[in-house]
């Protein structure tokens, strides 16, 4: 839920990484974490088991720095992509601005990416928004694996809306910034 | 047009402002935040915190959402309030106007029920400021056109493009 504050002149935007358990979404705000200027980011917070998997959310500040004179931030957060934390999803997508699907493109993760997807869309209507009306950009993950979908295929089957897409090998960074720059932009238009 | 889902306005801030003042003062408390239930920070008085207060405030949210579903289950609308004590300091937490969350922090200097007190009227005055200030979200949306001006979305895109890459 954007928050503007017209005293302190400040925009706050939140958006949130969805996708099924470890398609790579804590990976994806470690690296942003990792690679964005010290003073653009807060401290990043990860409430995570002991086996370091997402138990409750991740959650990364960045900072844009003013524009026209408002200070406009976007608060990351991931969902523990674990199927039986779906109280702890619903909750996350709480006022969200903004969503990055990230989808693991392994052939066996397949149908974990579907059921992930559908969940989102049960999640979002519990929070009277569609995902018409929430922007999204999809990130098909792990693209460097050996046996992976074809684009096409996870294309027909996830993204038969047309969202923007990226390829993205997030342990490496590939296509991170592009899929974060994309969802921050169109998070502003619907603001703008 | 720039318009969030909610908004604060200079002369709202400043009621709330005097409201956790008067808090602060009469609950004998250490800082006093306020916090919109979706993890993001309006408003913060006091002695500045020694921790990361963005980071704070969405552990706020997700700790008011976490136990809103637990009040839930065990058939209760909602915990309208949280206190979280520790050894030297305390947190009280309360929900205004479902939308807003009140957060005292406070010490061995005073004790709950005086905090819960006050926190109680504070929020009371909170509740008609907030509710004033939804009621003119939709026209002030438009006012504020004018103030910002289309150019902020590419503004923010040349912004967004410098400072992410790789």
């Amino acid at each position: 839920m954007s928050l503007i504050n017209y005293s302190s002149r400040e925009i706050n935007c939140k958006i949130v990484y969805y996708g099924p358990g470890l398609c790579g979404k804590t990976t994806n705000l470690q690296h942003i974490y990792s690679r964005v200027p010290q003073d653009t980011r807060g401290k990043m917070i990860s409430l995570a088991t002991e086996m370091d998997r997402t138990l409750f959310f991740d959650f990364l500040p960045l900072e844009l720095g003013q524009i026209r004179g408002f200070r406009t931030r976007f608060h990351l957060y991931t969902v523990p992509g674990q199927v039986y934390y779906n109280a702890s999803r619903k909750l996350i997508l709480k006022g969200v601005d903004g969503i990055v699907f990230v989808a693991d493109s392994q052939i066996d993760r397949f149908e974990a990416n579907i059921e992930s997807l559908v969940n989102m869309h049960d999640n979002l209507s519990e929070h009277g928004l569609s995902s018409e009306k929430v922007p999204m950009v999809i990130q098909y993950n792990k693209r460097d694996l050996p046996r992976v979908v074809s684009v096409p295929d996870m294309e027909k089957e996830l993204n038969p809306k047309g969202a923007p897409f990226y390829e993205a090998v997030a342990l490496r960074g590939t296509g991170v910034f592009d899929t974060l720059k994309l969802a921050c932009k169109l998070v502003l238009k619907t603001l703008g | 047009m720039v318009k969030g889902d909610w908004a604060v306005y200079e002369e709202d801030f400043w009621s709330m402002n005097a409201i956790l003042q008067t808090l602060i003062r009469s609950a004998n408390s250490r800082s006093v935040m306020l916090i919109d239930k979706t993890g993001q920070l309006i408003n913060s008085i006091g002695e500045p915190p020694g921790f990361d207060v963005t980071s704070f405030s969405s552990l706020a949210a997700a700790d008011f959402g976490a136990n809103a579903e637990l009040a839930k289950m065990v058939g209760e609308k909602d915990f309208a309030t949280l206190v979280h004590q520790g050894q030297d300091d305390s947190l009280y937490l309360s929900m205004i106007a479902n939308r807003v969350i009140l957060v005292v922090l406070f010490d061995k200097k005073t004790s709950l029920g005086l905090v819960r007190l006050k926190a109680k009227r504070a929020g009371d005055e909170l509740q008609v400021v907030l509710t004033k200030i939804f009621d003119k979200i939709p026209y002030r949306n438009e006012e504020t056109a004018a103030t910002l001006g289309a150019d902020f979305a590419a503004e923010a895109e040349s912004e967004i493009d410098s400072l992410f890459k790789d």
